[in-house]
């Protein structure tokens, strides 16, 4: 081989007719640390300490930011209009492309055998969530849409039309569903949650503004009918011209065909439940009015 | 240049001195050599070979890259004052080959020398000097300077303008892989400088200081020797010869730390020390980025 079979190679060769590596060896590398700039002190930071000469700048007395000598400034010149109003209480989605779900998938952090879920994406780093941020999810966004070739059953917020035509031409199913921002980060964070030792709360529905997305069948909606569903997804298939493998003679169809509740967070666990992680149990209410409360 | 013609120097110096304590050629008791000379002697121990015969004490449990091979060391035994080997250990080199990163070292030890720093250096302010309220002299008719107060920083006794102000900390902290990085660096110079010894075990047949004294002379293993092992409590008898000794110290693998590595000459590490750090090294080149802290339990780390 022509290269060193050991990662340190002549450097370590090297290391070993050195001198010892001592503390007093030790220095950073040349250029590492940059002193500070010292106003005050020599022949090029004293005399003036980078002031100017004389005036308002010298003497600290320029005017606040923005004004213009008594001209109407052009931050009040120009008329208001909500362009911004609101923004920090828009809902935001953090964006996915196909091609990194397809790179999660090819590398095996994300498992296609198995209902992908924003808790699978978040456990393999795919994407990173922050619902005090006003994320309400994450978007399926179908750029890498003629790389894509997965059959998954997957969960988004909100997925663009290129993004759910590629997943079921490859044969997979894609809902949108939403997520309050309390289940959200229950969801993206399970083991925190668990340790609080609270029960599962119910997810929220939608809000006003929300819900015509979520009930439209071409979104694939969680609210929508299944039958509309069916519908948009033929149309879907004749619209990019490709045909929809049928997925009922699948062997994974009962995977494929896994949906969580409309109010529940996790798969396999029900609103009301308690996850004991260290004694590893689970507590499921008895009394009848939480039963009721739990089940509505 | 320089330092590589001080070595070359100091190596001659040495097997003058080494080499012949008769009155000839005694070299004055006052002489200051560099600490960083290589005594020849210590040379003379070459790695093991591919067909060495004595038997494989250890093997490296992670799964080493294809495109590196463990490394062969010596394992001595702490028993005997003779210095015959007791078998071999296989070193993984992801932890014990890493290039030598000496800015990574470094980092880490100014790290470990100022993370805990808090200065109480505090002066006062002119505000916080005792006095000072009242205008010395009016602003006009007196002849003298104008002035505010007596405690102007101006005037001696008043207060001080940019000094240091009340505890300051110095607190930071380098990435957990940094600072791993930098264990890996000095653990793999002092195996390049053959300063790293493997032993088997710390049990050592006296309580004696003078015997360590002695088997660390005759293996010229050094100045300091820092012994390394995982278990929480000591043979007692390891720990009462180095009770008194300043030179050599003994401490458990979770408090190995570059400062101590470095600051010591010799590093002595056993067989459960090894396998120790290379599973708490190793783990962090293929775990995720943390979500929450690792101290709460992860279902979804490899």
């Amino acid at each position: 081989m022509s290269f060193s079979k050991k990662s340190g190679g002549k450097a370590l060769e090297l290391l070993h007719d050195l001198p010892r590596i001592t503390l007093a060896n030790l220095r950073p590398e040349p250029g590492a640390k940059k002193l500070g700039k010292r106003r005050g002190r020599g022949q090029h930071g004293g005399n003036r300490s980078g002031r100017g000469h004389k005036g308002e700048r010298q003497r600290g007395n320029r005017p606040r930011l923005g004004f213009e000598g008594g001209q109407t400034p052009f931050y009040l010149a120009i008329p208001k209009y909500g362009f911004n109003e609101g923004h920090s209480r828009r809902p935001q989605y953090q964006p996915l492309t196909l091609r990194r779900l397809q790179y999660l998938i090819d590398l095996g952090r994300v498992d296609p055998t198995q209902p992908v879920d924003l808790t699978q994406l978040v456990n393999a780093r795919g994407v990173t969530i922050q619902p005090l941020k006003r994320d309400y999810g994450v978007q399926l966004v179908d750029e890498g849409a003629d790389i894509f070739a997965a059959k998954i059953n997957i969960e988004v917020q909100r997925a663009s039309e290129g993004a759910i035509a590629a997943i079921e031409r490859n044969g997979g199913i894609i809902t949108t569903s939403f997520y309050d921002p309390i289940s959200l980060g229950i969801l993206i964070k399970p083991v925190p949650f668990f340790m609080r030792g609270q029960p599962i709360p119910k997810r929220m529905l939608p809000g006003e503004n929300m819900v015509p997305y979520y009930t439209c069948a071409e979104n694939r909606g969680y609210l929508a009918d299944p039958d509309e569903v069916q519908q948009a997804r033929l149309a879907l298939a004749q619209k990019y011209g490709y045909v929809l493998p049928d997925i009922s003679k699948d062997e994974l169809y009962h995977m494929l065909a896994t949906r969580k509740d409309v109010r529940q967070i996790f798969f396999g666990l029900s609103p009301g439940w308690v996850v004991n992680m260290p004694e590893k149990k689970i507590l499921k209410p008895t009394d009848e009015k939480l039963l009721k409360y739990y089940n509505s | 240049m320089l330092r590589l013609s001080v070595l070359v120097l100091g190596r001659g110096v040495a097997k003058r001195f080494c080499s012949s304590f008769s009155s000839e050629n005694t070299l004055p008791p006052n002489l200051l050599l560099p600490s960083n000379l290589i005594d020849p002697d210590r040379l003379k121990r070459p790695p093991p070979p591919a067909d060495c015969s004595l038997p494989l004490l250890r093997r490296c449990d992670a799964a080493v890259p294809a495109h590196l091979s463990p490394l062969l060391t010596w394992v001595d035994s702490l028993e005997r004052k003779d210095g015959e080997p007791l078998g071999l250990a296989q070193l993984h080199p992801d932890v014990f080959s890493v290039p030598p990163r000496l800015d990574i070292l470094h980092d880490v030890e100014i790290w470990q020398k100022n993370y805990k720093r808090i200065s109480h250096a505090n002066t006062k302010v002119r505000s916080e000097v005792r006095g000072g309220g009242r205008k010395p002299w009016n602003q006009k008719g007196s002849g003298r300077a104008r002035h505010g107060s007596i405690r102007s920083p101006i005037w001696k006794g008043g207060g001080v303008s940019h000094g240091p102000r009340g505890p300051t900390s110095y607190y930071y902290m380098l990435p957990m892989k940094v600072r791993v990085q930098g264990l890996k660096v000095s653990l793999s110079s002092k195996l390049a400088q053959d300063y790293l010894h493997i032993v088997d075990s710390l049990n050592v047949p006296t309580p004696d200081s003078q015997y360590l004294l002695e088997l660390i002379r005759d293996r010229h293993w050094g100045a300091s020797v820092l012994m390394v092992d995982v278990c929480e409590e000591f043979p007692a008898n390891i720990l009462q010869a180095t009770a008194s000794l300043k030179t050599v110290n003994i401490i458990p693998a979770i408090g190995l730390n570059v400062h101590s590595i470095l600051k010591h000459e010799a590093v002595v590490l056993t067989v459960e020390t090894v396998r120790f750090l290379e599973e708490k090294l190793l783990w962090h080149d293929q775990r995720y980025t943390p979500l929450y802290p690792f101290r709460l339990p992860y279902s979804d780390l490899p």
